[in-house]
């Protein structure tokens, strides 16, 4: 420092000091007081010193680093895939907002329109198009749950060679170049294409145009159920070129709907659902519609019917024509019965047909009152047959819809469009036939399944392997592809561009959501691709640019682009086709004999609502739905009457072998009240074996039995006990007809869950429901719900039970599915979910469905027992789940009356399967507004409080209050009976409202006064005048 | 039948003298285990075992490796839970309660029933632990000041039992401990191994037997029972509110705590019984723990059974005179329904075989009172099985009505809390004294020499 001392007289005027030293010192301040280190101490200062060598900024530096070197090397980071922020954020897309496209489901024999939500550019939630004509807004269980199926972890996702079964990768050109090959080649038909049913205009285009190259080319189109009896009879009666008519459901007061399921898979349900069930409006009574219900199975067309006659199948025929004479002898339809009929019909009356089919009292009764309604409706009423009527008798509901005059609901304004017509059985006989001598050389599977479909007595898979090149195009793994030789991946149908045209005036498009998840090309983009003749040159939008062209073809405006984009947006492109032409029935020669000979078991192969033909197997949500009646999951059954199990010394869960055509299947016995007697109802679409894990070996495939596609029903069965037992998996015990001294005899009624009554009781006494209120007092003041107040109302009228809200909520809620272990132990996991009540005789059962959720109760009896308070109660009355607090006493669960939480006993997406939902990329479908729940948590219906959420924060951007109508639950969306509402309580205006406080309004187990809010509108049975 | 009623039977039989009675009480601990000892040991410490392995399952897997479902949400853990804590009744009852009431026979079979109480309760304590979905979390049940607020919810009685258990734990285990205090002394003093002269000097707190000593001792024994005695009332009693509180029927039932309270006892001495019955006999106690001493207690099996039956006859009246139907129902479907067999085997264990102790004869033999007791331990595991399961599997609502069938973790946990209580009894034995060796000797002929020369 003596280096630093300086004069005094240096020192400048406006130099600092701060004591006398430092001035003397020179004035100048001792600059190493601002340091923070003493002198010497830099960064490279010398370890062996006094000081540490090591700053404390290079000291933190090389702590952090080492700490971040130890992180990483630690942690697999560098597996986590690819993270690619948006460096400019897509137009389209706003992160947290969901989008969603329009575009068309082809997952059935209807092409519904669908509304796909997607969010950050997945999709995850499928709805109805509201702009869509048919479906208007509302899709199926199938549909709804197809979202699923895009992320199945056994999808293919590159082309594959097949040995036997052994899968191992191939090249797409290299396949192509066989099958291209192959065509070139050519040879009269050697070249066979098997599809199911195709919609669309475009590809039936592409495949003319597939055949016009290559001449060898024949194409075979068939479905497990496609109406064919229907749609054959009909050709019968009106001509071959006719279609069967679309039916004004709408218009009809009286309904007969004979052996179909017509809220389930019989039509289009959905359509069904919305004309028939919007006519049973408790605000407009004078509108309601009466449906009767004469069949065999127990469906829920049968269940909501407002009377219901339980016929054999052999008696069918009878039926008929005892609806026919009686009609006719009250001076319906003079000169419409070809005389060939008449002489014998006067033989078929109310009392010969009571006799012979045994009908009970309650049948004769609603046998009468139907003639009745036939005779006094006439042209407002319709006789539908399901899909296992036989053809013959399907011809003489076609005529007798001609006597009653119920062909003016044939509608005169839409058609149903026939693209192209199923190949007959004769031809399905052939092609195999030809196969077996080897004319065959190229068979192409397009996404059908054929080896599971087709009668297994034709021998079908032993001919593939005559056939020199199989390629089938899938999406999972079946039957078909196992014996094939190659298998080409296919998109899903939201990777895929198309049109479908299922009706006249309108088309509807299909577009992708999301790019092909894995190296797959759509069915007609692989068919382009071969129609080039070429193996390379594919690009993604092949198709598209070939559907563009094609309906730019047939576009007579001046901006393609627009009306293109347009069509896109809206999913549908409305055209006005040519005049429907009103069928006239021309058939002289009708059917006079019984085409089923008594027997003595019948059985009648149904269509399952969930799996359809099976090739929804593989959904895990599909098989978990409870069947809409029995409530038995991931199985079918032979469901047999009570009377029919006593005869045979059988009860549920026993086996039973149906032995049927020389073939015998073993197979779980249901009692199900409501069968008919000597009569065995099983479901097709089960018991598949070469499928991933969720579907395989789920049920019995009862295929064996029919010899072609179209039989459904049989007569000559005969059935005996097997040994052994079987557990079938229920959603609801069977406990309900219990005789004994714990008698549950009708305990819905007794105990008040289930309010009916009828049409005529509302009529005279509205308020009749209200005389039973019980009185509810409290010590204690009610909570109080200053803005709005959720609640929801649901009309027991219109819910046919059905179960599309069951699909819908757990889709939209990442509901996980249990298997069947776990439903059998009682542990689904649907927050949603139909309860079905029996009443009356096992013989003829009354049965009533309930949608039961979550009631929010005011009071809730879970919130005050939770010992962490994890349930609580919101100000806008919902009783809410805290995920993260809850320990999993399960004490909610025991206080609840309704029994409507769910615990998670496991982390289910782990145990079902081996974690089959855990695999990649299934968790791209889970919702990501909603949590997903670790194992050990209590869970249950929220009312969609993220849509609830979402909906307030709009209403705050917007600067408005929040309204009940801006909330629509998942349930309330899929309704499509539109049986669900839900809104504000506290709006009193509103339409809700009002409803929710309608007369016939009620509250489940009201006597307890926890305030439950949710309501149920009772069901008015509508009877005839007579009965009241 | 000649009694002299002037005259007190004597509590100890064979005119032990009180050096006699200290070397009695205080031998096991001298000698090394034996044989059996070691095989007794295997046995109890096998089936603790299997509990643990069940455990570890139900801790990997979820709650799901149990039978729990639907509307059965609790069933073997929550029986478990209940039928212990019962168990732990007996003991603070005897010593407490009837030490209060200056009932001198209670002194030979206090210490163990007080032991078996601790034990008892440290088995039962285990099942509201592990039965949460996520026992990770089991403290959220506690209150604890957290940063986020959250706070325990009052109104629930799972979180009562929380408090009611912890609290009846810790003064049963200071009160056992407090009696323990002279005895500990005493081993201090006979003990030669310098390891348990260690031990025993700790646990005995300088204990002198001054009449400083036994003057606090005497003072902080009683003030200790006071404080125990209204416990005994109260845990069951909480307990009982898990149901009572809720509105499942069959549980909502004002009956409940005087019922269950009752029903702890009986279930408490059937089970002091049952252990007793093989100490004495084992450890040469039959002088001290005397055939006198069983009859007592099965005179309280006997009244306490009674009580219990009538507690299910108000049920049922109950039941009928409410006039709700959804009561009525769970009542006829207890007796005659899906678990008819779980309710006759508990009327018959609680109610009707109870009845024999109405017999002096059968009271007093031993053979008799072993079956009697055992039945009586399964029937009030039954009576807990019967209240939890059979109310949640048919409740409200027809639909969601099920069936509980327990799984072999069930059946695992339930073998383990009685392989853990046996393994703990077995090794107390070899570490304590069974009996209290202060109390006894106060109650032994000779021991409170009066004016009158032992008369009055």
């Amino acid at each position: 420092m003596s280096d630093q001392n300086k004069d005094r007289k240096d020192v400048k005027r406006d130099e600092l000091w701060r004591s006398v030293d430092e001035y003397n010192a020179g004035g100048v301040t001792d600059e190493t007081q601002y340091h923070e280190f003493a002198p010497g101490v830099k960064e490279e200062f010398d370890v062996d010193k006094e000081l540490s060598g090591i700053s404390r900024r290079k000291f933190l530096a090389l702590m952090s680093a080492s700490a971040a070197f130890m992180a990483a090397g630690c942690s697999d980071y560098r597996d986590k895939g690819e993270l690619m922020p948006y460096n400019r954020k897509p137009d389209d897309i706003t992160i947290g907002e969901a989008n969603f496209y329009a575009s068309t489901y082809m997952g059935c024999g209807h092409a519904c329109g669908v509304l796909i939500k997607t969010r950050e550019g997945r999709p995850i939630k499928v709805d109805g198009n509201p702009d869509h004509p048919v479906n208007a807004g509302k899709v199926c269980a199938k549909g709804q749950a197809s979202v699923m199926d895009l992320y199945d972890p056994q999808r293919f996702s590159e082309p594959q060679t097949v040995n036997q079964g052994e899968y191992t990768p191939a090249k797409w050109q290299d396949v192509d170049g066989k099958v291209i090959a192959q065509l070139t080649l050519g040879g009269e038909g050697s070249a066979v294409f098997i599809s199911h049913k195709v919609h669309s205009p475009t590809a039936i285009k592409l495949m003319g145009e597939l055949q016009e190259k290559y001449k060898s080319v024949r194409f075979i189109y068939y479905d497990l159920f496609a109406a064919e009896n229907r749609t054959n009879a009909w050709k019968k009666c009106y001509g071959e070129d006719s279609v069967p008519a679309v039916i004004k459901w709408d218009e009809a007061d009286v309904i007969l709907a004979l052996e179909a399921s017509l809220f389930g898979t019989d039509g289009n349900s959905i359509e069904q659902h919305r004309m028939i069930r919007d006519r049973r409006d408790v605000n407009n009574t004078k509108k309601f519609n009466r449906l009767y219900s004469a069949e065999a199975n127990f469906t829920t067309t049968g269940a909501n019917a407002d009377y219901r006659i339980r016929i054999k199948p052999e008696h069918y025929y009878d039926f008929v024509l005892t609806l026919m004479n009686e009609v006719s002898k009250r001076g319906k339809g003079k000169g419409v019965i070809p005389e060939s009929l008449s002489g014998k019909l006067s033989a078929f009356t109310v009392d010969a047909f009571s006799k012979k089919a045994q009908l009970s009292e309650k049948g004769r009764k609603s046998l009468n009152a139907l003639i009745g309604d036939l005779v006094s409706n006439g042209s407002k009423s319709i006789v539908y047959a399901g899909e296992a009527v036989p053809e013959d008798v399907q011809v003489l509901v076609h005529l007798l819809n001609e006597v009653t005059g119920g062909s003016a609901l044939y509608s005169d304004t839409v058609a149903n469009v026939e693209l192209h017509k199923y190949s007959t059985s004769k031809e399905i006989a052939g092609l195999v036939a030809d196969m077996k001598a080897g004319k065959v050389s190229l068979l192409v599977n397009m996404d059908a399944n054929p080896v599971y479909h087709f009668p297994k007595e034709l021998g079908f898979e032993e001919a593939l392997k005559k056939v020199k090149l199989v390629v089938s195009m899938a999406l999972l793994p079946n039957e078909t592809s196992y014996s094939s030789n190659f298998v080409l991946p296919l998109n899903h149908d939201f990777e895929s561009w198309g049109d479908a045209k299922i009706r006249s005036n309108f088309t509807s498009t299909m577009q992708p959501v999301i790019a092909p998840l894995y190296n797959t090309r759509q069915k007609e983009a692989i068919l382009l691709q071969w129609l080039s003749g070429k193996t390379d040159g594919y690009k993604d939008t092949n198709y598209l640019d070939y559907l563009k062209a094609a309906w730019k073809e047939n576009y007579k405006g001046n901006n393609f682009n627009k009306f293109w984009a347009g069509s896109l947006h809206d999913g549908v492109s409305m055209i006005t086709d040519a005049k429907v032409v009103a069928p006239k029935f021309t058939l002289k020669d009708v059917p006079t004999e019984n085409p089923l000979k008594p027997g003595k078991t019948a059985v009648i192969l149904a269509e399952s609502y969930a799996l359809g033909d099976g090739r929804h197997a593989n959904n895990g949500w599909l098989q978990e739905l409870p069947h809409t009646i029995s409530k038995v999951t991931w199985d079918n059954y032979a469901a047999i009457s009570e009377k029919t199990s006593k005869d045979l010394g059988a009860k549920t869960d026993s086996l039973i072998e149906v032995s049927l055509n020389g073939k015998k299947v073993t197979l779980p016995v249901l009692v199900q009240p409501g069968v008919a007697d000597d009569t065995v109802i099983v479901e097709l679409g089960y018991g598949r074996t070469k499928c991933p894990v969720v579907a395989l070996e789920v049920g019995q495939d009862v295929s064996v039995f029919q010899k072609t596609m179209n039989e459904k029903v049989f007569t000559t069965a005969t059935i005996a006990v097997a040994e052994g037992s079987y557990t079938l998996a229920s959603t609801q015990d069977h406990y309900t007809y219990d005789k004994s001294i714990v008698n549950t005899d009708d305990a819905h009624l007794k105990r008040h869950i289930i309010q009916e009554g009828t049409l005529a009781q509302f009529i005279a006494n509205p308020k009749f429901l209200k005389g039973e209120k019980p009185s509810s007092v409290s010590l204690y003041p009610n909570h109080e719900y200053p803005g709005v107040k959720w609640g929801m109302t649901i009309d027991l009228n219109k819910c046919t039970g059905c179960g599309n809200c069951s699909v819908a909520c757990s889709i939209e809620n990442n509901v996980p599915v249990v298997g069947k272990d776990q439903v059998i132990k009682g542990r689904e996991m649907q927050w949603m979910r139909i309860d079905r009540y029996y009443s009356g005789t096992p013989e003829d059962p009354d049965a009533s469905v309930q949608p039961m959720l979550c009631q929010h109760c005011d009071n809730a009896p879970c919130e005050n027992v939770c010992p962490v308070a994890a349930t609580q109660h919101s100000i806008d009355g919902l009783n809410q789940m805290v995920y993260n607090r809850c320990v999993g006493t399960r004490y909610c669960s025991n206080n609840c009356p309704y029994k409507v939480r769910r615990f998670n006993f496991f982390d289910f997406r782990d145990h079902f399967a081996n974690g089959y939902y855990y695999e990649e990329p299934v968790n791209l479908a889970n919702n990501p507004e909603v949590t997903v729940r670790p194992r050990g948590v209590m869970e249950k219906c929220t009312f969609c409080v993220h849509r609830i959420e979402e909906a307030r924060s709009k209403a705050l951007a917007e600067g408005r209050p929040l309204k009940g109508s801006d909330v629509k639950t998942a349930c309330q969306e899929a309704c499509p009976a539109d049986a669900i509402s839900f809104g504000d309580l506290n709006d009193k205006q509103s339409d809700f409202n009002l409803f929710h406080e309608h007369d016939l309004a009620y509250t489940v187990l009201e006597e307890l006064n926890i305030k439950a809010n949710v309501r149920y509108i009772a069901r008015l049975q509508n009877t005839t005048a007579e009965e009241v | 039948m000649n009694i002299d009623y002037s005259k007190e039977l004597p509590l100890i039989h064979g005119r032990l003298s009180l050096g006699e009675i200290e070397d009695l009480i205080a031998k096991p601990m001298s000698e090394k285990p034996n044989r059996k000892y070691y095989i007794a040991l295997a046995v109890t410490l096998t089936l603790f075992l299997i509990g643990a392995i069940s455990l570890g399952y139900t801790f990997y897997y979820g709650i799901g490796m149990w039978g729990n479902n639907q509307p059965v949400g609790w069933a073997f853990e929550i029986v478990n839970f209940v039928f212990w804590i019962g168990i732990g009744h007996a003991g603070t009852l005897i010593s407490a309660i009837l030490f209060l009431l200056r009932q001198k026979w209670r002194t030979a079979i206090a210490r163990f029933a007080e032991t078996m109480t601790i034990f008892a309760v440290m088995v039962a304590g285990i099942f509201p632990t592990i039965h949460t979905g996520r026992p990770w979390l089991d403290g959220y049940l506690l209150p604890y000041p957290s940063q986020n607020g959250l706070w325990v919810n009052f109104t629930s009685p799972l979180l009562w039992d929380v408090f009611a258990v912890s609290t009846y734990f810790t003064v049963s285990l200071v009160f056992w401990y407090i009696g323990l205090i002279p005895d500990f002394a005493v081993m201090r003093d006979r003990t030669t191994t310098k390891v348990k002269k260690f031990i025993y000097s700790l646990f005995s707190l300088g204990w002198r037997h001054s009449n400083r000593n036994w003057q606090h001792y005497e003072k902080s024994y009683v003030i200790l029972a006071g404080f125990a005695t209204p416990l005994v009332l109260s845990v069951h009693t909480i307990v009982s509110f898990d149901f009572a509180v809720s509105i499942m029927p069959g549980w909502h039932t004002t009956i409940f705590p005087p019922y269950f309270v009752g029903g702890a006892i009986f279930s408490g001495f059937a089970m002091v019984v049952t252990v007793l019955l093989f100490v004495r006999k084992v450890f040469d106690l039959e002088n001290i723990i005397t055939v006198d001493h069983l009859e007592r207690m099965n005179k309280v099996i006997l009244a306490t059974g009674m009580m219990v039956g009538y507690a299910y006859a108000t049920e049922f009246f109950i039941a009928w005179y409410s006039g709700v139907p959804f009561e009525q129902f769970v009542f006829i479907n207890r007796i005659f329904g899906p678990y008819a067999w779980a309710y006759w085997i508990m009327v018959s264990c609680n109610v009707i075989f109870p009845q024999f102790f109405w017999f002096r004869k059968l009271r007093r033999s031993i053979p008799v009172m072993f079956i009697i007791v055992i039945l009586v331990n399964v029937g009030m595991w039954f009576e807990r099985f019967v209240i939890v399961v059979t109310s949640l599997h048919r409740d409200y609502l027809p639909s969601s009505w099920g069936y509980f069938k327990p799984t072999i973790f069930d059946i695992g946990l339930l073998v383990g809390s009685f392989g853990m209580f046996f393994t703990l009894v077995l090794l107390f034995v070899k570490a304590m004294p069974v009996v209290s060796i202060a109390e006894v000797k106060a109650v032994a002929d000779g021991a409170q020499p009066t004016h009158h020369g032992g008369e009055h």
